[in-house]
């Protein structure tokens, strides 16, 4: 067991815009494999609620890819690493969870659509999965670089991802704290 | 908000009740079978400067729950938070430091509807 760094809507849905919510507050999946596992828990921030609101639309990561955005990135990442760095020197093992498929909190699968922007309006299904990192992610890699500090290994959550499954989702959870 | 699944209810939660210590009160499963939100105040074990600076980020975040009239209490205590509150001008919420499981969850029942839900003009 070791410490597991949670995106923020793990423990809170409401921080998701409307529409994105799976369900009223703790998304269980997640909470269930780690208690189940003794890892204790602990919350990042969510870089867009502060920044683009309750009220954002859905967005891809070229949305949020601005300097003003980065720098409110990397003054939240600073206090994610601060704790990583703590956590790290006590010995703990560490995993990171994010969301796949978020343009900020994915760690393998990010949005992306270059051209997206304006009237918000797009096609259903238009395409936006692309792999990659969500941009507060990449801040956080950069801040840990920084100090000299080791990116955790990262497990990241597919419910918003088309054909998800629970219990694959569970067992890739697994599969990440047992390495 | 038709299909939404939020609850519009967020618990400023200690991190003994996030991460009880043996014997403790889990209040995250209580939170949880409840369908309340969780922001995770921090932990105890961590600097003062590093804790202001945490305390200042979630007060952030508290306060766009807050200007949309969602629920907030406090599960718990953390000595800063009411600082970190009083910056952006967040009323401190009411809160609870549950000594069971079904104090905590006695406290979230008599909770009223959120602001954000309830028909324009009925009062708080």
């Amino acid at each position: 067991m070791g410490v597991a760094f949670v995106a923020h809507c793990l423990l809170n849905q409401n921080a998701k815009t409307d529409g994105g919510a799976r369900c009223p507050g703790v998304y269980s999946p997640a909470v269930e494999v780690l208690r189940a596992a003794g890892w204790r828990i602990e919350q990042m921030p969510c870089p867009e609620l502060a920044f683009t609101g309750l009220n954002r639309f859905w967005a891809v990561r070229e949305q949020y890819d601005t300097p003003a955005h980065r720098r409110h990135c990397q003054r939240l990442a600073a206090g994610v690493a601060d704790a990583i760095s703590i956590r790290a020197a006590q010995g703990e093992d560490i995993v990171l969870i994010g969301i796949e498929g978020s343009p900020s909190m994915g760690v393998c699968i990010t949005s992306s659509d270059p051209l997206r922007g304006g009237r918000p309006q797009w096609p259903d299904g238009a395409p936006e999965l692309t792999s990659g990192e969500g941009i507060f992610i990449e801040e956080l890699r950069l801040e840990l670089q920084r100090r000299g500090i080791g990116f955790p290994r990262v497990a990241g959550m597919t419910h918003p991802l088309p054909g998800h499954d629970e219990d694959a989702e569970q067992a890739g959870l697994r599969s990440v704290l047992d390495q | 908000m038709e299909g939404d699944a939020r609850s519009f209810r967020i618990a400023l939660t200690a991190d003994a009740y996030v991460n009880p210590p043996p014997g403790g009160v889990d209040g995250l499963a209580v939170l949880d079978e409840a369908g309340w939100g969780v922001m995770q105040l921090p932990a105890a074990d961590y600097p003062a400067g590093m804790t202001r600076r945490i305390l200042a980020d979630i007060a952030e975040q508290v306060l766009e729950f807050h200007r949309h009239g969602y629920d907030i209490v406090l599960v718990g205590e953390h000595g800063g938070l009411a600082g970190a509150l009083a910056e952006v001008a967040v009323p401190y919420p009411a809160g609870i430091s549950p000594a069971t499981a079904e104090e905590l969850r006695q406290f979230l029942r008599a909770r009223p509807a959120p602001q954000v839900l309830r028909p324009p003009g009925q009062p708080g």
